[in-house]
C-alpha cells in the first residue's frame, strides 16, 4: 500500500528526516513512535505531501512520486492525496459547519456521488463514531474527543486507502482520549489501513501490527509493534520507552 | 481669551427652522450621496477581494501589480486622484460625461486599495490547519478558499470592512469639488444664500452622521450572524 525509499527532507538547513525507508501492507495498523523532534509527525506529513521531500521516492496505492529530480507537479500532489485521509492533533474542524456540514463539505464539493447517497453515508458514519445527536451542533459546542471523533468521520468520507492519524490525543483532556482510541480501534477491526504516530505505548501495542521507532530523522528500530514497544533491542528506543514509563 | 467667549453669539448656533426649511433640498443633495457611497461599497468590496488575494500570491504577475496598485492608492490623497480623474484625464482627451461617474470610480478605485489590505489580513489570519485540512480532502485552491476560508475571513473583517464604508460615505463628500451635487454642495448652495453656514454645516454633519448610524446598525446585525458558530 505504501514503499518509502531514501526519504530526505530538510526545513532550511536543518535535516529533519534523514534518508527513510518503510512499508505499510494493505490492513495493516503501524505506529510510527519517537521522542519530539525525532521527525514522524514530519514523515507522515510527506505521506499527503503537506511537507514536500527534498530526496527519495514515495509509493503509495497505485501513484508513484520520485523527489529531487525535477519539482512535483499539481497532478502529482492531488492524486497522492487521494489515497490518503488525515487526521489532525489540532482537529483542524471547519468552525463555521455544523458537524453534519463538516462531514459531508468535501464529498460533495468532489461530486463522486450523488447528494443523497453521501448524507446517508454521513448518518452511518456519525452513527458510528456517536455523534449522531451531535450532527447540527458547531464544532464550538463540542468537547475535544467529540471534535476528533468528527475529524475522523470526516477523513474518512472521501474513503481513504489509508488512514493517516498525527498524535490524535495529544491536545485532548486525559478523561477523552479513550473515547477516541476506541473509534480508531474499531478502524482497525474494520480492516483499514492506518499509519499513526502516536505516544499511547499501550495503545499502540494493542491495536498496531508493526512499530517505528524514530530518532534524530532515522527510524532506529521496526518490527512486530509487541516486539518493538515491550522488548525493543535497540539501546535507544529501550531509552526512550524507560522514559515514558516514568512519567 | 475670555473676551472671545463673551462675544460667542449663540443665537446663531442652530436655526432650528432654516434646518427643517433646508431638509428636503439637502435630502435630494443626499441621494447623489449615496448613488456614489452604494455602488463605491459594492465595486471597492468586490475589486478589493480580487486585488487582495492577488497581492497573496506567490507569482510575480499577480501579486506585484496588487501590490503597487495598494501602494498607490494608500498613499495619495482621495481628493488629489479625483482631480486627476476630472481634471487630468479631460487634458489627454479622456473625459467623463459625468462628474457623478468620475465621482463613483474615484471613491471606489481609492477604497479598493484599502479594502484589498483587509481582505488580505482576514484571509491570513485563518489557521493554516484549516487550508491543511481542506488540502488532506481533495479540496483545490479556490474550493478551499471559498468554501473554508473566506466565510471565516469574513467574521473577521467585517468591522474593518464597515470602518470603510463609513469612511467611503465621508469621503463622497470630496465630490462636491468637482461639481456634484451631494449633500455638501446643497449645504453649501444654501449656506452661501442665507450666509447661516453653522446651521447648514451642523445639519450636513447630522445627516452623514445618521447615515453611518444606519451603517453600524448594519454591521451588528452580519456579527451576529457571523459570529454564530462561536459559544459565546
Amino acid at each position: 500500500m505504501i514503499t518509502i525509499e531514501r526519504l530526505k527532507k530538510s526545513f532550511d538547513d536543518t535535516p529533519v528526516l534523514k534518508s527513510i525507508d518503510l512499508q505499510v501492507n494493505k490492513g495493516e495498523v503501524v505506529c510510527l513512535v519517537g521522542a519530539s523532534g525525532s521527525g514522524k509527525t514530519t514523515l507522515l506529513r510527506c505521506l499527503n505531501l503537506l511537507e514536500t521531500p527534498d530526496e527519495g521516492r514515495i509509493k503509495i496505492g497505485d501513484k508513484e512520486v520520485s523527489f529531487g529530480e525535477k519539482p512535483i507537479s499539481k497532478k502529482d500532489i492531488k492524486d497522492i492525496r487521494k489515497y490518503s485521509g488525515m487526521v489532525f492533533q489540532g482537529f483542524h474542524l471547519f468552525p463555521h459547519m455544523t458537524l453534519l456540514e463538516n462531514i459531508t463539505q468535501a464529498p460533495l464539493t468532489a461530486k463522486q456521488q450523488e447528494k443523497d447517497v453521501i448524507m446517508k453515508e454521513a448518518e452511518v458514519l456519525l452513527e458510528k463514531v456517536g455523534l449522531s445527536e451531535h450532527q447540527d451542533k458547531y464544532p464550538d459546542a463540542l468537547s475535544g474527543g467529540q471534535q476528533q471523533r468528527a475529524a475522523i468521520a470526516r477523513a474518512l468520507m472521501m474513503h481513504p486507502e489509508v488512514m493517516l492519524f498525527d498524535e490524535p490525543t495529544s491536545a485532548l483532556d486525559p478523561q477523552l482520549v479513550r473515547e477516541v482510541l476506541k473509534v480508531i480501534e474499531s478502524l482497525a477491526k474494520d480492516g483499514q489501513t492506518m499509519v499513526i504516530v502516536t505516544h499511547e505505548m499501550h495503545f499502540a501495542r494493542r491495536i498496531a501490527d508493526k512499530a517505528f521507532f524514530m530518532d534524530d530523522g532515522y527510524i532506529v528500530e521496526e518490527g512486530p509493534a509487541d516486539q518493538v514497544l515491550a522488548n525493543p533491542k535497540e539501546d535507544r528506543t529501550r531509552e526512550f520507552l524507560a522514559l515514558l514509563e516514568d512519567e | 481669551m475670555f473676551d472671545t467667549f463673551r462675544n460667542i453669539r449663540w443665537e446663531y448656533l442652530f436655526d432650528l427652522e432654516l434646518a427643517i426649511d433646508s431638509l428636503p433640498f439637502l435630502l435630494q443633495g443626499l441621494q447623489n450621496t449615496m448613488i456614489i457611497a452604494l455602488f463605491s461599497m459594492v465595486i471597492a468590496l468586490l475589486l478589493g477581494i480580487v486585488i487582495g488575494i492577488a497581492r497573496m500570491s506567490k507569482y510575480a504577475v499577480f501579486h506585484l501589480p496588487a501590490r503597487l496598485y495598494i501602494s498607490f492608492m494608500r498613499g495619495t490623497p482621495l481628493l488629489v486622484f479625483v482631480f486627476i480623474l476630472f481634471y487630468g484625464l479631460p487634458v489627454i482627451g479622456i473625459e467623463f460625461n459625468n462628474a457623478l461617474v468620475a465621482a463613483i470610480v474615484g471613491v471606489s478605485l481609492n477604497f479598493a486599495g484599502y479594502n484589498a489590505e483587509v481582505v488580505r489580513s482576514a484571509i491570513l489570519s485563518v489557521p493554516k490547519g484549516q487550508w491543511e485540512a481542506a488540502a488532506t480532502l481533495q479540496m483545490d485552491y479556490f474550493q478551499t478558499l471559498r468554501k473554508i476560508i473566506i466565510p471565516q475571513a469574513t467574521r473577521i473583517a467585517l468591522p474593518p470592512t464597515f470602518n470603510i464604508f463609513m469612511d467611503v460615505v465621508k469621503g463622497t463628500s470630496l465630490a462636491s469639488v468637482i461639481t456634484v451635487q451631494e449633500l455638501l454642495y446643497s449645504s453649501r448652495l444654501v449656506a452661501g444664500r442665507t450666509y447661516d453656514s453653522m446651521t447648514m454645516y451642523i445639519s450636513a454633519a447630522l445627516i452623514y452622521w445618521m447615515v453611518c448610524i444606519v451603517i453600524g446598525f448594519f454591521q451588528e446585525r452580519l456579527e451576529v450572524r457571523y459570529n454564530r458558530y462561536l459559544s459565546n
